[in-house]
């Protein structure tokens, strides 16, 4: 009984929600039709761009500073930024490239060029490339072709990487090591190596020092060191460019250096992730394998007396090369691609974008921007612009096309079966054959 | 139970009322109630069931982010079960983090209940002192510090080669980084600790009276009292403990640096399923190896129900 009289009684309550229902759909239709109009009124005028990229604060600071300049020249134009650390940029991106729109202009890395170009994701670039859209008249063409993808020209690199070692002068003096060359071979390094360890020298927590880093489960050395005997880390889009012979020999070499204690111990390596907690960064190393850019930071943890020194050789054949830091390219669903280029042309070519960005990226890829701001560098920085230099002057082969899909995979294969080598948990000619079923299924699927 | 008092008022309805259909009127009765839940059940529809079938789907094509899924059967799961050596080191190693974590992360748990349910005062003081690490723990800054702790040169080795063992840092050596994950998991043993306490608490000292005047000394009424009253209690945290282990990511992600190293010793399999489907862009392979996660602790999960018939005792159920 008494609960009946309550359920007539919830009748008007039920008038009020609907009531209520009704106002709150009707304010959010006016709300939807004002912002229509609000839209559509300013449309014909206001442009907004997306921009993002990875990075530290510095290059943050550089890149919006770059792009200010850019609205300023561009009115009605406003770029709207966003950045964040590397590792959940990529993951941000591959989510935004899934749901149909990364950024108007997105900053990428090599390894993605193929994955992104591949499955349609980003603009074409071969018609702004032609019509002088984006100026590309004082990017060295070799390095341009980095951002294609089947021939065509899916994004620019914007900044010009390359590879060394990080070494400390003073304990190579100490071993009577002299200062490393450009045509200096593995032997050579392998030789410098053993000298430094039998110093018998000691870290801060009592342990010995070795001559470098285990260059074993880095691709990028790996990369190197197979370049200079004349092969290449990729053949094709769906073949690896060496055999399971050359690969055991790498980390046979390897595998002995770090027995003998002449490079990095298993635990240091596997527990070096940032420049602090490298071998060289905890002093028990005396070198570090690692990209121009971030040298400045080891010299300004470890002082005066590092220098950058050039990648072994094998006889005399450099491995390096000249590497995109990072590129640029639009999205294929960019509802405004003219303003994005214009964006991605400023961003390479203006004189005072490249004054605003500095090395952030490393080497400016335009040659005149690049020598313009060299002038203002000094130290460490300075160092690695000069190195660079020298290197192109030494004769570097071509850099490779962009990496295929499976690349991101298969470089984490590569680290993981040294691992298992590092860790005797497996011989060199078996974790080789390992890697080369896991590429292989890569490479195929 | 609870279904008797809502239901007997809509029985007299039905008899003192009977203008209106009765049908009707049940309906208009529950529609408030629908209306109450529908964020709930959108929310579920839309964050839940609908993820979880495109999940299915995609576990059995080739999603990779960027091209549209093809169909490709049950090649993902024939691939996971024949050719991939890395899906079953995973599984060991979650089976052996497992089998040692939940064991040892209850007996603590029980333990810790048991010396807290003698504490008079400060027993409130205590309990929340053991529960804080279960709301820190599974934070990713508690798991870095851990990781710290471990590091080479961190706090732990240091103490550790001060009394004369001398193994380094527990985070670089394949045979012992588990073990990180594994203490990480164990020291938060105050979410079961509070559950145990309460169970106890509900142990009637009646039968620990009676028993005591049968002659039963401590350890004899621990197993003959305590153990049987309890075991519901230690069922329900040995499930609840065994399905999240499976499912354990954040600790393991943060102690090796998110690649399952070193060697692939802490690759647990949710960090294997993360690495197939964010960094290598398998996402249909993740799928599957998502899917076949669930249906193994679904298994599990019935298999010790079906046993826990011979050994938990419900006491409300006794005599029936």
């Amino acid at each position: 009984m008494p609960e009946f009289r309550s359920g007539r009684r919830r009748h008007p309550g039920r008038r009020a929600v609907l009531a209520a229902a009704a106002v709150g759909l009707s304010t959010a239709l006016t709300a939807t039709l004002s912002a229509c109009s609000a839209a559509s009124d300013t449309a014909s005028e206001e442009i907004t761009l997306t921009f993002s990229w990875w990075g530290n604060d510095d290059r943050s600071e550089r890149t919006k500073k770059a792009v200010r300049l850019f609205e300023r020249e561009h009115p009605g134009v406003t770029v709207r930024t966003s950045n964040a650390d590397f590792g959940s940029y990529m993951q941000k991106l591959a989510t935004q490239a899934a749901g149909g729109g990364i950024p108007d202009v997105a900053q990428l890395d090599y390894r993605q060029i193929s994955q992104y170009a591949g499955g349609g994701t980003l603009l074409p670039l071969d018609d702004a490339v032609a019509d002088g859209t984006i100026r590309t008249s004082e990017i060295d063409e070799e390095f341009l072709r980095t951002g294609t993808y089947e021939d065509e020209q899916f994004a620019i690199p914007a900044g010009r990487g390359i590879t060394g070692y990080a070494y400390d002068a003073g304990i190579y003096k100490k071993a009577g090591i002299p200062t490393p060359r450009p045509d200096w071979t593995w032997q050579d390094w392998a030789a410098a190596n053993r000298k430094i360890a039998t110093l018998g020298l000691k870290s801060p927590d009592g342990r010995a020092v070795a001559g470098a880093n285990d260059n074993g489960p880095n691709e990028d050395i790996f990369e190197n060191w197979v370049r200079s005997r004349g092969g290449q880390l990729y053949a094709s889009q769906t073949k690896l460019g060496f055999t399971e012979d050359d690969l055991t020999e790498f980390w046979t070499f390897c595998d002995t250096l770090r027995e003998e204690g002449s490079v990095a111990q298993a635990e240091d390596t596997a527990q070096a992730k940032t420049t602090e907690t490298s071998p060289i960064g905890r002093g028990l190393a005396a070198a570090d394998y690692t990209w121009d850019a971030p040298f400045p930071g080891y010299a300004a943890l470890l002082g005066d007396d590092l220098h950058f020194a050039p990648v072994p050789t094998t006889d005399g054949r450099q491995g390096a090369y000249f590497k995109p830091s990072m590129l640029l390219g639009i999205g294929a669903n960019s509802e405004h691609p003219e303003e994005a280029t214009a964006l991605v042309d400023f961003l390479l070519n203006d004189p005072r974008a490249g004054d605003a960005l500095g090395f952030t990226r490393s080497t400016p890829p335009n040659r005149e921007i690049a020598a313009r701001v060299a002038k203002t560098l000094e130290g460490p920085e300075r160092e690695i612009y000069e190195y660079a230099l020298r290197m192109e002057k030494y004769g570097l082969d071509a850099p490779p096309t962009a990496p295929p899909r499976g690349d991101v995979a298969i470089q984490t294969a590569f680290k993981r079966a040294y691992h298992r080598v590092m860790y005797e948990l497996t011989s060199p000619r078996q974790a080789a054959r390992e890697f080369f079923d896991e590429a292989n299924r890569e490479l195929r699927s | 139970m609870s279904t008797v008092p809502t239901r007997a008022p809509a029985r007299a309805h039905r008899t003192t009322e009977p203008e209106p259909p009765a049908e009707r009127r049940h309906r208009e009765r529950q529609w408030p109630a629908y209306v109450f839940l529908t964020p709930w059940m959108t929310g579920a529809a839309v964050l839940t069931l609908v993820p979880m079938a495109v999940s299915l789907y995609l576990s059995f094509t080739d999603y990779n982010l960027f091209d549209p899924p093809q169909w490709v059967g049950l090649r993902n799961y024939q691939e996971m079960l024949t050719e991939d050596p890395r899906f079953w080191r995973s599984v060991g190693t979650t089976l052996l983090y497992v089998v040692v974590a939940v064991p040892l992360k209850l007996l603590l748990a029980l333990g810790a209940a048991l010396l807290l349910r003698s504490l008079g005062r400060g027993r409130a003081f205590y309990r929340s002192a053991f529960y804080a690490p279960s709301l820190l723990g599974a934070s990713m800054s508690i798991a870095l510090v851990w990781r710290a702790l471990f590091n080479d040169g961190g706090s732990v080795s240091q103490v550790l080669s001060a009394v004369g063992i001398d193994v380094g840092g527990w985070v670089g050596d394949p045979d012992l980084a588990v073990f990180v994950v594994v203490l990480l998991t164990v020291w938060q043993f105050g979410a079961p600790m509070v559950i145990f306490l309460a169970g106890l608490q509900q142990i009637s000292p009646d039968l620990y009276e009676a028993a005591a005047l049968d002659g039963a000394g401590r350890w004899r009424q621990f197993v003959s009292v305590t153990v049987p009253m309890l075991s519901p209690v230690v069922f329900f945290n040995l499930v609840l403990e065994m399905i999240q282990s499976f499912q354990v990511f954040t600790p393991a992600f943060a102690v090796s640096g998110g690649d399952g190293g070193p060697a692939d010793s802490t690759m647990f399999y949710t960090l294997y399923l993360y690495e197939r489907g964010f960094t290598a862009s398998h996402m249909g392979y993740a799928a599957a190896m998502a899917w076949l996660l669930l249906i193994v602790i679904g298994v599990i999960t019935l298999i010790l129900f079906r046993t826990s018939r011979s050994w938990v005792f419900y006491a409300d159920t006794e005599g029936r």
